[in-house]
């Protein structure tokens, strides 16, 4: 093992995958909360907001992510200053779009998937379209949803690696640095050659963090669907 | 509100259209390359993980956790920095941008193949080889034909992922249409148009494709399942 094995990895596992995992944390709830709302108002025979929504959802779905990275963190500013975001916000903005898109059309088909009587039942007792919703159709809904949303943890998690690319603090940027620290001359650096072993090493990381979830997504996939 | 108030996306395409297209054909030409090799791996890989293959199975099986498991964007950082910290193993920047896509669509192809010649039913197997067909030839003339059918709309929507990822050479700074885009707004500061027409033509692509899998899926359906 170099001497420098041990501070590097401290660094990327205290700086890198803790914010790989910060913004994965908040772009998972933000795209869970918005896409299972849009999703189930697409369930609503209304041309116009379904128009709307199908857009929202073929836009983000087909734009490569970084595309949208793009957009958001150097478009948006170009239309106003009011829009200029840090990276970390940028980051969470795009996946957020992209999640929110995945999860709206799975929430569909989930809601649709529940029976005609479920609907009828609570409107007999005297719900109204959103209590009927939260109440009782969603609660049976989210069984169906429960694997695309560990499908969409994974590819939030593998997808923060973007936010690098604008310098948001996350796995790969932090990989990044330590790449130049170890190859930079002594006394700065270590006067190594890093990339190889460091680029590995992230790899492992992120593969000992979604297999598991790859497994749980294909054991939830037969046990609930 | 300045720089959205000289919005000129007419003029940013007239400009600039011929960088933006050959970027466009680059995107083109890496994507042709990487789905034509994924569609290989998928049918080797996805047979031998079909048929239970011994060796080729587990190294199917392995390339496949790895490579779905992983940020394609650490994939790209590794093939071109981690690898290109031998002289050995060094690999000039075109290379990486084909080997990288087509590496990650094999991947999900495989799968999709996987799942196309299991749902090939095992009777249709027996019948071949009554007929004295070799496992081969069995799976060449019944498996591949039914199961590839079952297996082509999953597979197009990898070639549409594979074709989107190519945005991700930017980060090797491999001149595709992402990066050309990129280098002109920067020249340029026309931001705004640049990722206009970046969106729009991608948005265009990706949505052709996708009524394409649709048109496809209805023509290329099993008649049973019509």
């Amino acid at each position: 093992m170099p001497e420098w094995a041990e501070p590097v990895a401290r660094y990327l596992l205290e700086q890198g995958l803790v914010g790989t995992l910060r913004i994965a944390a908040v772009s998972l709830a933000l795209s869970t909360a918005i896409g299972v709302t849009l999703g189930t108002l697409l369930t609503i025979r209304f041309a116009p907001s379904r128009a709307l929504i199908r857009l929202y959802i073929e836009v983000w779905r087909g734009l490569p992510i970084i595309v949208t990275l793009f957009i958001v963190y150097f478009g948006a500013p170009a239309i106003s200053l009011r829009f200029e975001m840090d990276p970390f916000t940028a980051g969470t903005v795009t996946l957020t779009l992209w999640g929110s898109a995945q999860i709206a059309e799975a929430t569909r088909g989930a809601v649709q998937s529940i029976s005609r009587a479920q609907h009828e039942a609570a409107s007999a007792l005297g719900f109204g379209w959103v209590g009927r919703h939260v109440s009782v159709i969603l609660p049976q809904a989210a069984r169906r949803l429960l694997p695309p949303l560990v499908s969409l943890l994974i590819g939030i998690v593998l997808n923060t690696t973007l936010i690098g690319i604008i310098g948001g603090a996350e796995l790969l940027e932090a990989a990044e640095r330590m790449v130049e620290v170890v190859n930079a001359p002594e006394p700065a650096g270590f006067g190594d050659r890093g990339e190889f072993p460091i680029y590995a090493g992230v790899m492992l990381v992120f593969f000992l963090i979604c297999f598991p979830l790859t497994r749980l997504a294909a054991y939830l996939e037969r046990r609930l669907v | 509100m300045i720089v959205a108030a000289t919005y000129d996306l007419f003029g940013f395409v007239s400009e600039n259209w011929e960088p933006l297209l050959r970027g466009l054909g680059r995107t083109v030409k890496v994507s042709a390359i990487a789905i034509f090799g994924a569609l290989v791996i998928g049918i080797v890989f996805g047979a031998a993980r079909a048929h239970r293959i011994p060796i080729l199975g587990q190294v199917a099986a392995a390339y496949v956790e790895l490579i779905r498991n992983t940020p394609i964007l650490v994939q790209i950082f590794f093939l071109y920095f981690g690898l290109g910290q031998f002289e050995s193993t060094r690999l000039d920047v075109f290379t990486i941008a084909w080997l990288s896509v087509m590496v990650w669509g094999g991947a999900f192809n495989t799968e999709n193949f996987r799942a196309g010649f299991e749902a090939v039913p095992y009777g249709f197997r027996e019948a071949g080889l009554a007929l004295g067909f070799t496992r081969f030839r069995t799976f060449l003339s019944v498996t591949l034909p039914i199961g590839g059918r079952i297996a082509l709309p999953s597979s197009i929507n990898t070639y549409i992922a594979v074709f989107k990822n190519t945005a991700l050479l930017y980060v090797i700074a491999y001149e595709e249409l992402t990066t050309t885009a990129f280098q002109i707004q920067a020249l340029t500061l026309e931001t705004l148009e640049a990722w206009t027409v970046l969106g729009l033509v991608y948005l265009t692509l990706v949505w052709t494709l996708s009524a394409l899998i649709r048109l496809l899926e209805s023509r290329l359906a099993l008649p049973e399942a019509a």
